[in-house]
């Protein structure tokens, strides 16, 4: 097999936690971060620290706001986000055609 | 290294990517339109004085019939106008939802209209619930405030069905006035709410 897809994963996204917190924030203009917390059944401090991750890579925007008195906060992916992630599928659909292929 | 970890993985990402995917396109006009249609056979019912059983049930599916074209089309607009397939995955899913509890109501509102006579308000209660069913039923794959409106409309049906049965209101109520309340100004109201508050949301 070419290993050079599998090593061209980005490391960020390739993590679990933040793979599907990518997936998740794909689909959506924005989701907030209760949210995210419900679907994924992560706990505050585990999605705070993935988020905190990937806003660092700046795949991922977090705005704080206030609805009805309460602060919100609310996670969108950015463009170099979305690129990320597309370049990521490509790169797993190229993996999974390789080992088709064998 | 195993040989079907990167399928396995894009078969998550694909369903954590349509878990996410809600519902949203043009709720807001959706439910002005299905509260203006409510409204107006009300008006049509309580006018031309409407009061045997298969008038008043032709009166309310009829009215079903157009609030649900108009949906229909109006979220088809919104969808070539975002430049989305209509009968996206979610689209999908709220209409496999919406289906059971809404084809329950069309039967009875059949079977009434064939043989029914007197129990108007019954049925409209009954048509009050079924309908919070399928609000309730959708409100899995869209904003939360659906299921909320779906509750309501649950609890209002099983509470007005006691309250007539052990005849808490010493005055009549006239069903017209019952189905335009939920269906009209309810549906206004809710409508004039995710106008002022979704911030354009409308993209599936």
């Amino acid at each position: 097999m070419n290993p050079e897809p599998f090593l061209q994963l980005d490391r960020v996204i390739h993590e679990k936690g933040r793979l599907a917190i990518m997936s998740m924030l794909a689909a959506s203009p924005e989701l907030s971060f209760t949210e995210l917390r419900d679907a994924l059944t992560m706990t505050d401090g585990n999605l705070t620290t993935h988020i905190r991750a990937l806003q660092q890579e700046g795949y991922v925007a977090v705005a704080k706001s206030y609805r009805k008195n309460r602060p919100l906060t609310t996670c969108s992916l950015t463009p170099a986000g979305r690129k990320a992630f597309a370049e990521y599928i490509n790169l797993l659909e190229q993996i999974v055609r390789q080992n088709k292929a064998k | 290294m195993e040989t079907n970890w990167a399928a396995e993985h894009l078969q998550t990402i694909r369903t954590l990517m349509e878990r996410s995917a809600v519902y949203r396109r043009a709720l807001a006009p959706i439910m002005l339109f299905a509260g203006l249609t409510g409204l107006a056979a009300m008006g049509l019912g309580l006018c031309l004085d409407i009061n045997s059983g298969r008038g008043f049930c032709g009166l309310w599916l009829g009215s079903a019939v157009v609030a649900a074209t108009g949906a229909f089309l109006l979220a088809r607009r919104q969808a070539i106008k975002d430049h989305e397939p209509f009968w996206s995955p979610p689209t999908r899913r709220v209409a496999q939802a919406l289906l059971p509890p809404l084809l329950a109501g069309l039967c009875l509102g059949l079977l009434l209209m064939v043989f029914g006579h007197g129990i108007e308000l019954a049925v409209s209660l009954l048509w009050i619930l079924f309908y919070g069913c399928a609000l309730h039923a959708a409100g899995f794959f869209m904003p939360r405030g659906i299921k909320c409106f779906g509750w309501f409309f649950i609890l209002s049906a099983c509470g007005l069905f006691y309250a007539f049965m052990l005849h808490w209101f010493d005055f009549e109520v006239n069903p017209h006035e019952l189905m335009g309340f939920f269906f009209g100004v309810l549906h206004l109201t809710y409508g004039a709410y995710l106008y002022l508050t979704e911030k354009g949301k409308n993209a599936v």
